[in-house]
């Protein structure tokens, strides 16, 4: 589960979800909505093909992967112009991730300039997990 | 936790260095006291205060009165470090590297352009992409995006796509020197190859408006600008490549944090000693990134060159003179009350008095020429420089009206399609393809523009010279 938090200048992401791996994917729905810009009709319906990306990442904390997932996801909307909607062999675990990513090809029109580390968070709590992060939009 | 301020003088707010243990220098805020209402209601002074603890700070951590929350330095911020101690912060730079405003002006007026208004917006909409079209090749070759990072706008000479005019009126000439292409990552460079020439999304925009008022007749002469006449006014950076160069170097600087010995309250203000191996390879990247932008800035005055062409014709174009290109996101050494500092611009705008030879020749008398967007719809300010800013902010003013309300906020406001005929009913010709993006830029999102100019203003920081009134806008 993911919620935007208001900020004046960027966006900023709150994930609370049931497991480290799901704070992941929760992070890409969230990309996805921001990429897909659900409130414009104009962007609506331009799916193209089917995208898939195989990502291996590594960072020296559970955040600072976060970040590095995140900021995948920006560079291959920017570059490939995927916009994710899909997840599978997802494995994390001390400071690595592996997953590959489903989606389709797209002009997403709201990209994402970086991930920043500012509020940058993400650690167990009261038997959820929790992670923070401001987008630079 | 409130923040303690003290009033300086009319337009002066200080906190004090004492107001925390881990600041090393006061953090001051030039404001009126309306604006200070606003500014103290999102993070912005607290975040003010982080940046006053960075290592080798000198004199005060400086907010403009467009100042607003960003990530690690607020948005509006100048920082003078001292080297060889003192730091550079990427994050203090920001993700924009030389994001910045170029004005160009027409040798015509917007009643002599009449009705072919609409029809040079739309060929404005066309010829300056958002984005990079996916699918049409790799954009520069590794050769010529080398010749970019390196010369700026001087490597497009030979193309025709710059002339000498138009680099001799671009902050540096359109070239940080240091630039080193091998401190440029892959990933960075892959980014960016596609991308020259285009405009981006957010608060980007290229827009055309007409000389409504002139405040300085000998500052506005000395910039070619006059009553009635025709400018565009291009804000855009370094796009992809300069995104990853910062992001590349805060994870870099991030990690050798403890190498340096330095603690921060924020990590997105992860920096390096400037005589640091980390500290040379993020300017050499910087500086790269730095003349990346003014070279997009300049591809996007030619093509801006070829709309006036396709609407007003040959000569029209070739008379369509570059008044100034200056950056809001960058980081310099420069020379300042008798030593050299590095010069944090996060969100502000450089802005020399006369004298300095900074400032182009044929300005020199008058001043650098600064440029002030306002919210879409509202009016832009041509300002310059004047001697007090040397003094009191490292020759320096504010970058634009600064927000107020978050996108999430002005979007629950209003819609993109009603606020697109709200624009065209006010004469404002509207070339936008995402509506939330129009939503999200608002007028009403941003502070009073006239409100942050009257303050640099009244500060002595600069001074007036022309308002610029939109007549039709693009926005990515």
């Amino acid at each position: 589960m993911y919620r935007w938090i208001e900020h004046t200048g960027e966006v900023e992401l709150e994930i609370d979800s049931d497991s480290e791996e799901s704070v992941f994917a929760d992070a890409l729905d969230a990309v996805s909505e921001l990429l897909r810009d659900a409130d414009d009709e104009d962007f609506a319906g331009a799916a193209g093909p089917r995208l898939e990306r195989t990502i291996s990442l590594t960072a020296e904390d559970r955040a600072r992967l976060l970040a590095a997932w995140l900021g995948e996801l920006a560079f291959l909307a920017e570059t490939e112009g995927l916009v994710p909607d899909g997840l599978s062999d997802l494995r994390v675990g001390n400071g690595v991730l592996d997953a590959t990513v489903h989606g389709y090809e797209s002009d997403p029109p709201h990209l994402i300039k970086a991930v920043t580390y500012h509020r940058l968070w993400f650690a167990p709590q009261r038997g959820r997990w929790r992670a923070h992060a401001v987008l630079d939009v | 936790m409130p923040v303690e301020l003290t009033r300086v003088d009319e337009v002066l707010w200080e906190i004090p260095a004492a107001a925390r243990a881990d600041m090393r220098v006061p953090a001051r805020i030039f404001a009126d006291s309306e604006l200070l209402d606003a500014i103290a209601e999102d993070d912005s002074l607290e975040q003010l205060q982080n940046v006053a603890t960075l290592p080798g700070i000198v004199d005060a951590a400086l907010a403009m009165p467009d100042i607003h929350q960003g990530y690690g330095f607020p948005v509006g911020t100048v920082a003078a470090t001292e080297p060889p101690h003192g730091v550079i912060s990427p994050g203090g730079v920001g993700y924009d590297i030389n994001c910045g405003v170029r004005l160009l002006a027409l040798p015509l007026t917007l009643a002599e352009l009449g009705g072919r208004k609409e029809r040079l917006v739309h060929e404005l909409s066309r010829a300056i992409p958002a984005a990079a079209p996916r699918g049409a090749g790799g954009g520069l070759s590794p050769g010529e995006l080398d010749a970019v990072l390196v010369d700026g706008p001087r490597s497009l000479l030979d193309e025709g796509l710059a002339t000498h005019a138009d680099v001799e009126h671009t902050e540096s000439r359109g070239r940080l020197d240091g630039a080193d292409p091998a401190r440029v990552s892959q990933r960075a460079r892959q980014r960016g190859a596609p991308q020259l020439g285009t405009m981006g999304s957010g608060n980007h925009f290229v827009e055309v408006q007409s000389v409504a008022r002139v405040f300085d007749a000998a500052a506005a002469s000395a910039f070619g600008l006059a009553e009635g006449q025709l400018t565009v006014l291009i804000h855009s950076g370094s796009r992809g490549l300069g995104h990853q160069v910062c992001t590349d170097y805060v994870r870099r600087m991030d990690a050798a944090l403890a190498g340096h010995g330095i603690e921060l309250p924020d990590r997105q203000l992860s920096c390096a000693p400037i005589s640091s191996d980390d500290a040379r390879a993020y300017r050499a990247a910087m500086a790269a990134a730095a003349n990346f932008a003014w070279a997009n800035r300049q591809v996007i005055a030619h093509r801006v060159r070829q709309a006036v062409r396709a609407v007003a014709g040959g000569a029209a174009a070739d008379a369509t003179r570059q008044v100034y290109d200056v950056a809001h996101n960058v980081a310099k050494i420069e020379r300042h009350g008798g030593r050299e500092v590095c010069v944090h611009r996060k969100g502000a705008t450089r802005a020399f008095a006369a004298g300095s030879e900074e400032v182009p020749a044929a300005y020199r008398d008058v001043g650098q020429p600064v440029f002030i967007p306002g919210s879409m719809g509202t009016s832009s300010f041509v300002l310059v420089g004047r001697p007090p800013a040397m003094e009191r902010s490292f020759g320096t003013v504010c970058h634009g009206a600064g927000r107020a309300l978050s996108r999430t906020a002005a979007r629950k406001r209003i819609g993109g399609a009603e606020l697109r005929r709200q624009l065209e009913g006010a004469g404002i010709t509207v070339r936008c393809p995402s509506n939330r993006g129009l939503a999200e830029e608002a007028p009403f999102a941003y502070k009073a523009v006239e409100k942050v100019v009257a303050v640099v203003e009244r500060a002595g920081l600069a001074a007036r010279v022309a308002e610029l009134r939109p007549a039709g806008v693009v926005k990515g």
